[in-house]
């Protein structure tokens, strides 16, 4: 076969060394894929075209999956997009399971890979036509339906919209930015504030400060009591893991799948949004949810497999109308145009080679992301037994790297890590609640773009509800979640207050 | 009717003053919602506090005062010498790797509670090396810009 | 009164440290030196910012053999890092929006005339364009001026403040010349990045968009029935600069056809027979109390660079047009253009 011939070991040695670098920045707190990605991008010019892709598209999806291992150990989001791993993986972990929590996370992960590759590969300009229906208004609606999740993500409803609010609030502050669309001037800050605060607080160091630093900071308070994190960890040699913990998820996993893919198809919809979406998704629709968010295999499950699923979905709009789906492809861009190849609607017809190529090592990095972190996690997962007194202060350096160079080198964002471990700590002792508040930190910016510009251009609210069928259909998504959550949120009351009489 | 509907609906956004538009509606809604927390929430909690059921967060708990304050004064003073020592070596990243040995070196000894000669050895050598491979790899293999 | 050992010694190193770090500042007096960090003005490190500093930088560290490195740190952290480091270890790289943001009275954006030193300009991006869809009633600009001027709503997709708005701010100056009191007819639909424009002209919600040769290109090669076919109706760039452009254009649209959409073939006039053009120039910006010895030295190292001419090479490959200009000519040429631009802005207020 003529194809063949593209490949050779280089190529193969180049994903695999890829993916292993790019686990290594995912697994680092605050050191994502897109920066695993634009750091080596140098690289792919002395590397040629299809070897560069290698390198690259191993990095990215490496990259996505290492966010998994600090999430379940450490209670840190490795990168955003692992978020929802931690609401289910850490306390997974702190029951000694964190290794069993870490092979389901792989599987989920490779399972989410393939599948969108699968999707990419035989969709790409046929679901780059769908994505153009999406609008302002209904890229709104994907994010009030991802917000929705709030409602049923919180132990009270009442504190947890607030706590949501409170986060959506805080991810308004600095300028309107003018490549948004906006008139690129600041609000809800004082004037001094703007040379430090003009773009806002960045995401990144916002998360690792709440995750990071305010745990350490409870644990301080506590005296660093226990000499290591984890309780105990489980030493049976499968580590209570088997292939049955699957049984019956096909359907998650698939679902999951399919949305981290269509979230990652829509440009400026974040891919943070992919597993939050399926993280809510599994839990209105599963038959029983109840443990979701105290260690349910199933959340983690969803949270990975959507992540991962990313990767194809991103690529879409990239190859088939050569505009990025989330930031990391937005880096992959430069790749291209370093080596004169143009993204746009023609790309696949134009450069089929390359286009099989990618496809080649994209499927070639999940499979090596599986295996190498199917057989390293038993040694990664070790981490929760190194003592604190060790762990913590690495911990914080490692925060500082990643906040720094998140954006290339800012000091605030460095700062940012202190302000919001110390508003994590304080969130934390008043009882308001972490994850609703991250997630609308994570969605506000966006929910604003959309819903301003939907006004904007339509001058009426009733755009939000007549624009097309897919808005409707949005909608009754989003009643359908609320409803739920209402529910559900009964159920849990009668429930307590039946504890109580008994 | 319909048209008094559509016109409560229609609005027009200033776009010199589109940057106010939607935060304003969130800082409305969080204010509801604060005054409705407080009623519901807060004030039966306070209620309980002073008939002595509970006790307030933070103030009323027992701390360990000493690595709690500890840990965020090392951490301002790691953040903040960082950037003053990385500001005499220009973009060498030496700032971060000067100051985090420190760093990690003091924030080990604060929260180790059984000093002996084994253990010391041990946090001396991860200061040492912990900070170091760290710079290594980032700074020099990846050129990434550190303080 | 006792001095403690700790604090001896803490005030002896830091004096050492001190020394060090002057010593060998006073070595190589007045020349970059050390590790030189060059921030630029965007965030993206795959776009046209990014590519064109990382060309520039590369040879620069290998001709001055230092490190050097390019951060996309976004223009408001870039000007703040700037401000704070005169020595030199901190330089710049950005284009016109360096000046338009302030004209167009931008939050954050100072006058860069006064502020800053203007450095060597290096190259062109030439890409600025506008574009139709491909089944649009309006053949070419001259059309849309025209409806324009008859009383017809023009929505144009642009990015405000910016290098985006220029050619829509031109075009109304143009109506407004040519049909005096029609420039309102010409409206601004303000939108961010090149998907969200694309977005809105497939949607039918705008008549013309700002894009880019490199990001549109391929959509002009649909066939017109697609709902995402484009054409172009306009670049901004100069005659003279796409005439430096690679023969073969970019995809499959040759450096002839393009010229099509240039001056004088497209002409949106300024008064007095005078046509606007716009280059997107890239640049050094320096802290104004840089040594000027390594102004100098740049200079020099960038002529030297650009004598070789492998970099004009690396640039068109990438489709932009080497450009270079010592410190001096680039700081009387970019104040010339933003007068230029100045008047055309302060005419549609």
């Amino acid at each position: 076969m003529e194809l063949l011939s593209l490949f050779d070991i280089t190529f193969f040695l180049l994903v695999a060394f890829g993916t292993l670098v790019g686990i290594i920045f995912g697994a680092i707190p605050g050191m994502t894929a897109t920066m695993a990605v634009a750091v080596c991008l140098p690289l792919t010019y002395a590397l040629g075209l299809h070897n560069g892709l290698a390198l690259l598209l191993g990095l990215y999806v490496g990259g996505i999956s290492g966010g998994m291992v600090p999430a379940v150990l450490i209670n840190i989001p490795g990168t955003p997009s692992s978020i929802t791993t931690t609401f289910d993986g850490y306390p997974m972990a702190q029951k000694g399971e964190g290794e069993k929590a870490l092979r389901i996370c792989v599987i989920a992960s490779v399972f989410g890979g393939l599948v969108s590759a699968a999707v990419l590969f035989l969709f790409a300009p046929l679901l780059a036509d769908f994505s153009i229906k999406f609008s302002y208004v209904e890229k709104f609606l994907i994010i009030l339906l991802a917000l929705s999740v709030i409602a049923s993500l919180s132990n009270s409803m009442l504190v947890g919209i607030f706590s949501g609010v409170i986060g959506v609030w805080l991810s308004l502050i600095g300028d309107y930015s003018t490549t948004d669309g906006g008139n690129g001037k600041t609000r809800l800050m004082f004037d001094f504030m703007e040379p430090y605060l003009f773009e806002g607080f960045s995401l990144l160091p916002v998360l690792i400060g709440i995750f990071g630093i305010s745990t350490i900071l409870l644990e301080a308070e506590k005296g660093i009591k226990s000499e290591v994190s984890g309780k105990s960890v489980k030493v049976s040699k499968d580590a209570g893991f088997s292939l049955s913990i699957f049984k019956g998820s096909l359907t998650n996993l698939t679902r999951s799948s399919f949305i981290g893919t269509f979230v990652g198809l829509l440009p400026g919809v974040g891919g943070s949004a992919a597993s939050v979406l399926a993280y809510t998704q599994e839990k209105n629709l599963s038959r029983d949810s109840s443990q979701m968010g105290k260690g349910a295999p199933q959340g983690i499950m969803a949270s990975e497999s959507a992540n991962n699923a990313l990767t194809g979905g991103a690529l879409i709009p990239l190859l088939s109308l050569g505009i990025p789906g989330d930031s990391t492809t937005a880096v992959l861009i430069g790749a291209f145009t370093l080596q004169g190849i143009q993204v746009g609607p023609l790309f696949i017809p134009e450069n089929t080679e390359t286009w099989y190529v990618m496809m080649t090592a994209l499927v070639f990095a999940n499979i090596v992301m599986f295996f190498l972190m199917f057989y390293a996690i038993k040694h990664i997962a070790k981490v929760v037994l190194v003592p604190k007194h060790i762990l913590f202060p690495i911990i914080v350096m490692m925060c500082v790297v990643g906040a720094y160079a998140i954006n290339y080198g800012i000091m605030f964002d460095v700062w940012t890590l202190l302000i919001f471990g110390v508003v994590g700590y304080l969130i934390q002792k008043v009882g308001l609640e972490v994850a609703p508040l991250i997630i609308g930190f994570i969605l506000g910016s966006q929910a604003e773009v959309y819903f301003v510009k939907s006004l904007e251009s339509a001058g009426t609210f009733t755009t939000f509800f007549t624009k097309s069928p897919i808005a409707v259909v949005l909608w009754l998504l989003i009643l359908a979640s609320v409803v739920f959550s209402v529910l559900m949120s009964r159920k849990n009351r009668a429930k307590q207050l039946q504890n109580i009489a008994s | 009717m319909e048209t008094g509907l559509s016109s409560l609906l229609s609005i027009s956004v200033d776009f010199e003053n589109s940057h106010l538009f939607f935060p304003t509606i969130v800082s409305w809604i969080m204010a509801v919602l604060f005054v409705i927390v407080l009623a519901t929430k807060v004030a039966p909690f306070l209620v309980a506090v002073k008939k002595g059921e509970r006790s307030l967060p933070i103030l009323g708990e027992p701390m360990d005062a000493w690595r709690f304050f500890g840990t965020l004064a090392l951490i301002a003073a790691y953040f903040y010498l960082m950037a003053v020592v990385g500001n005499l070596f220009p973009y060498t990243g030496y700032g971060f790797l000067i100051v985090s040995i420190v760093f990690v070196l003091l924030m080990s000894l604060m929260y180790m509670h059984k000093w002996t000669k084994k253990s010391l050895i041990i946090v001396a050598t991860n200061a040492v090396v912990a900070p170091s491979l760290v710079w290594l790899i980032l700074a020099k293999l990846f050129a990434i810009t550190l303080p | 009164m006792m001095v403690s050992k700790k604090v001896m010694t803490g005030v002896g190193s830091a004096a050492l440290i001190t020394t060090m770090a002057m010593g060998s500042s006073l070595a190589v007096a007045q020349e970059l030196q050390g590790n030189v960090r060059v921030v630029i003005g965007s965030t993206s490190t795959g776009a046209d910012t990014y590519q064109n500093s990382s060309f520039v930088v590369d040879e620069l560290a290998e001709h001055l053999d230092i490190n050097m490195k390019v951060d996309a740190v976004g223009a408001n952290a870039a000007f703040r890092t700037l401000d704070r480091d005169p020595r030199g270890n901190t330089l710049m790289i950005f284009h016109d929006y360096a000046y338009l943001g302030h004209l167009y009275g931008v939050e954050g954006f100072s006058d860069i005339f006064e502020k800053y030193a203007i450095g060597p300009a290096v190259s062109i991006n030439p890409g600025n364009a506008y574009l139709v869809p491909k089944d649009s009633p309006y053949e070419n600009l001259e059309d849309i001026i025209a409806a324009a001027g008859e009383g017809e709503t023009i929505r144009v997709a642009i990015q405000p403040g910016g290098v985006s708005e220029i050619g829509f701010s031109a075009l109304k100056n143009a109506i407004a010349i040519e049909h005096p009191g029609q420039e309102d007819n010409l409206v601004a639909v303000n939108t961010g990045s090149q998907s969200d424009k694309n977005q809105q002209l497939f949607d039918d919600q705008v008549d013309v968009i700002n894009g880019s040769v490199q990001a549109n290109e391929q959509f002009t090669r649909l066939p017109e029935d697609d709902q995402k076919a484009m054409r172009f109706v306009w670049l901004t760039a100069s005659e003279e600069t796409i005439e430096q452009a690679p023969e073969d254009g970019l995809g499959e649209t040759s450096r002839e056809q393009l010229l099509e959409y240039v001056e004088p073939n497209v002409n949106v006039t300024m008064g007095d027979d005078e046509s606007f053009t716009f280059d997107k120039e890239f640049f050094f910006l320096y802290n104004k109390d840089m040594d000027p010895a390594i102004v100098e030295q740049i200079d020099e190292a960038l002529a030297e660079i650009y004598e070789e001419g492998e970099i004009q090479e690396t640039l068109k490959d990438s489709f932009f047009i080497p450009n270079f200009m010592p410190s001096d000519e680039a700081e009387a040429h970019l104040k010339e253009k933003a007068e230029r631009y100045a008047s055309i802005i302060e005419n549609i207020k």
